[in-house]
């Protein structure tokens, strides 16, 4: 989801760097004033590893695989602000040593898979937690919805962008990227869970991120808050330039005149045929809602299978 | 070796390598942000830019085929999101630009990471005063990245060496393993790492 | 410098008892070996004489170096005096170049230009790698990196060495040339180690640690030529001892 240079007008490039650095100065002023020095380096080496991470293959089909991302992964390790330093470090590092990823655009990207996605996907992770009581199902099942649903809002973040940049419609960037990323997000989702619970048998100690409540519940309604703000600043201007970006869709394939004059009656129904697009957009936030559903379901299975109830004496 | 292929970095002695990295950002940054505000279209200036990186590639003294393989490699990226565009209204024009645009865009920064180190454009950020948490974190990162994927791949091998089940559950479970455990190792060296750091007399804050 | 520990006893967190009741004392200059099995606590005898260990110092620790007792006050200088070397050059060798990790240690007790590059280049030559201030980490050989965390321990300018396996991992030539330098070094010296055949060639003198105790402290030829204690305690009586005859 690296966003290359030349996508992204300025205007919109600046904006994502001026929010992205907000995110990471958030971030950093938590850590500054919760994180023992004892865990300073965990930090740049867990930016390491997660570097490391995104390179093992999870084959899918045909020779294609899948890869980790690891913002929930390393939010459920680390907590939030810490996730937040660490994918911001291996963006940079991806960004500045491989080109991958525009410079323009970075701060975009780190918006995107830096804050956004761990920060609301956090948010999820320990409402989900705290909602199943705690335990190492409920850990893992908070894992993978929360993986899920930070590769959609990602893409949701990353759609915003292009669409606001004029790049691509509005109508064709958001069921695109969306569409395609709630596909890759059971693949997060399976793999962060996978990993978690490697971790949790060996050393469930390390799974630290539900041991600093304090923190814990102030952070989230930071970064939550944060991460909607965020959104929401994207998607306003791209909602109200909407119409526009629909107009001209709707000018090319003929449906001008039909469209000018239903703008004039109230929203009576929400029937095919007052805007060509509207339907669509009904039918992906419809997409969505099922995709979450199904991700939650796929996640509790999972959850079950790799932490019975039964209580089993640790193998070793 | 992998970790060749891996760091773009190449080393020659030449005017561009020995430009202060501080500089080459700048210019890079310079030229992508020119790029950006060209109009989608404007054929005659992105040949001018193109001259110009090829020069700037000739006097740097790598081998033009190391830095047009890595440039094939990323741009599979840029098509990703250009055929995006070829579903909006004047589609051929506009992908036909933003292709153009955004690989000479790529075509720079593969160029900068060619002839600078990172370790270079570590020490820019910090003189631009970016927090000292973040400078850490990125030095370690780039410290341990290569020590990090060895230990790894020593894994995967093992791991492989173990598998006689070709299968993707199998495959699945065996990297999730492998990460799972390079976690926890990691997490070992990181408490190593801090008493070395103390018994050389950090002082964090 | 000389080094004295005086009834050391250290709990881990979990209650296990890993030091109990440790006394000894090194005179300046002397070389010893510390020997045992694994798990006797040797590594984490090493992490208490420079402090890194216990996590609070007490107000009357077990450990002086130089006379200095090892507390929360005395703690910088202590770390100075002591250079401890870990077992994984890896873990010890965290800058991102030759120069920066050399130059961190005295950079951090206020050495500045143009002394500090003079530092670091006189260490690099006094470990035998002159010019490698530019190189990078991952490029160097084991037994380089072991050598430039030594050369960043003496560009402290410690008077004490404490060597956690040093020639664990070294090849034949890499294990000649730690050895070779560090009969040039004149500092006190602590090596802890399994390579018995190095302790006869280097140390006149062996700590042997079973189970947190010490069980014996002398003249190493006389304790690795006791086949009984050896095998006591997880060790063996090494070749070299085997097949030499006493002159």
């Amino acid at each position: 989801m690296h966003i290359p240079d030349g996508f992204l007008d300025l205007r919109t490039a600046a904006t994502a760097a001026a929010l992205a650095a907000t995110g990471v100065a958030v971030a950093l002023r938590e850590l500054r004033r919760h994180l023992p020095p004892r865990r300073v380096p965990l930090v740049g080496l867990s930016a390491a590893f997660i570097f490391a991470a995104q390179m093992l293959n999870f084959p899918v089909a045909a020779g294609t695989s899948g890869h980790l991302v690891g913002g929930v992964l390393v939010a459920a390790l680390l907590g939030p602000a810490a996730a937040v330093v660490v994918m911001t470090a291996v963006l940079v590092l991806q960004c500045l040593m491989f080109a991958d990823g525009g410079v323009t655009a970075l701060g975009a990207n780190i918006l995107n898979m830096g804050i956004v996605a761990p920060a609301a996907g956090y948010a999820i992770f320990a409402a989900t937690r705290r909602l199943g009581g705690g335990s190492l199902r409920a850990t893992l099942l908070a894992t993978g919805f929360a993986a899920w649903c930070s590769i959609v809002i990602a893409a949701l973040a990353c759609a915003a962008e292009l669409a606001a940049s004029g790049t691509v419609a509005w109508s064709q960037a958001l069921p695109a990227m969306c569409g395609v990323h709630m596909l890759i997000g059971f693949g997060e989702a399976v793999i962060s869970m996978l990993i978690i619970a490697v971790v949790a048998r060996a050393r469930p100690e390390l799974l630290t991120a539900g041991a600093a409540p304090h923190i814990a519940q102030r952070a989230t309604l930071a970064y939550g808050l944060l991460a909607t703000l965020g959104l929401v600043a994207f998607l306003a201007p791209v909602a109200s330039s909407m119409p526009d970006g629909l107009e001209r869709v709707a000018e090319r394939l003929g449906f001008a005149g039909r469209a000018v004059a239903d703008r004039a009656a109230p929203f009576q129904d929400y029937s095919v045929g007052v805007w060509p697009a509207d339907s669509a957009m009904l039918s992906l936030v419809v997409a969505g809602c099922i995709g979450a559903l199904a991700a939650f379901a796929a996640a509790w299975s999972l959850a079950r299978m790799l932490a019975p109830a039964a209580a089993r004496p640790a193998r070793r | 070796m992998q970790r060749g292929l891996l760091s773009p970095y190449r080393h020659a002695t030449s005017v561009v390598h020995a430009l202060p990295a501080g500089a080459k950002l700048g210019v890079a940054l310079a030229c992508i942000l020119l790029l950006v505000m060209l109009p989608r279209t404007a054929w005659l200036a992105y040949l001018g830019v193109a001259l110009g990186l090829l020069a700037v590639a000739i006097a740097s003294r790598v081998p033009l085929r190391q830095l047009l393989l890595r440039l094939a490699l990323m741009e599979p990226f840029v098509l990703g999101v250009a055929l995006l565009a070829l579903l909006g209204p004047d589609g051929t024009r506009v992908f036909a630009g933003m292709l153009v645009k955004s690989t000479l865009c790529l075509g720079v920064m593969v160029l900068l990471t060619a002839t600078t180190r990172f370790s270079d454009l570590l020490a820019v950020l910090w003189r631009l005063r970016v927090p000292a948490l973040l400078v850490t974190t990125l030095a370690l990162m780039h410290r341990y990245v290569f020590v990090l994927l060895e230990e790894m791949e020593r894994m995967r091998r093992a791991r492989r060496s173990r598998t006689f089940r070709a299968d993707r559950v199998a495959a699945w479970r065996g990297s999730a393993q492998v990460a799972g455990q390079l976690f926890i190792r990691t997490s070992e060296r990181a408490e190593r790492v801090y008493l070395a750091m103390c018994a050389r007399g950090w002082k964090h804050g | 410098m000389t080094l004295e520990v005086a009834g050391l006893v250290y709990r881990y967190p979990d209650g296990h008892e890993a030091l109990r009741g440790l006394s000894f004392a090194i005179a300046d200059g002397e070389r010893v070996a510390l020997i045992g099995p694994n798990g006797a606590g040797k590594s984490t005898l090493l992490l208490h004489l420079n402090g890194l260990l216990p996590d609070a110092p007490p107000s009357q620790p077990a450990v002086r170096v130089g006379g200095l007792p090892v507390t929360a006050a005395n703690l910088a200088e202590v770390r100075r005096r002591v250079g401890l070397l870990f077992q994984d050059p890896d873990d010890q060798l965290f800058c991102a170049s030759v120069w920066e990790d050399v130059a961190f240690g005295p950079q951090q007790l206020g050495v500045a230009e143009p002394e500090l590059s003079a530092r670091v280049a006189a260490v690099l030559r006094q470990v035998g790698l002159p010019g490698f201030e530019e190189r990078l980490p991952h490029h160097l050989s084991r037994g380089e990196k072991r050598r430039v965390c030594l050369a960043g321990l003496l560009a402290c300018d410690a008077r004490i060495l404490v060597l956690d396996e040093p020639t664990s991992d070294l090849d034949p030539r890499g294990r000649r040339e730690l050895m070779a330098l560090l009969k040039t070094l004149p500092v006190t010296q602590l090596i802890a180690t399994h390579d018995l055949e190095f302790v006869v060639e280097m140390c006149p003198r062996a700590i042997v640690l079973d189970g947190g105790v010490l069980v014996a402290d002398g003249p190493t030829r006389q304790l690795l030529n006791d086949e009984a204690l050896m095998l006591a305690h997880g060790l063996e009586r090494p070749h070299i001892l085997r097949h030499s005859h006493p002159h």
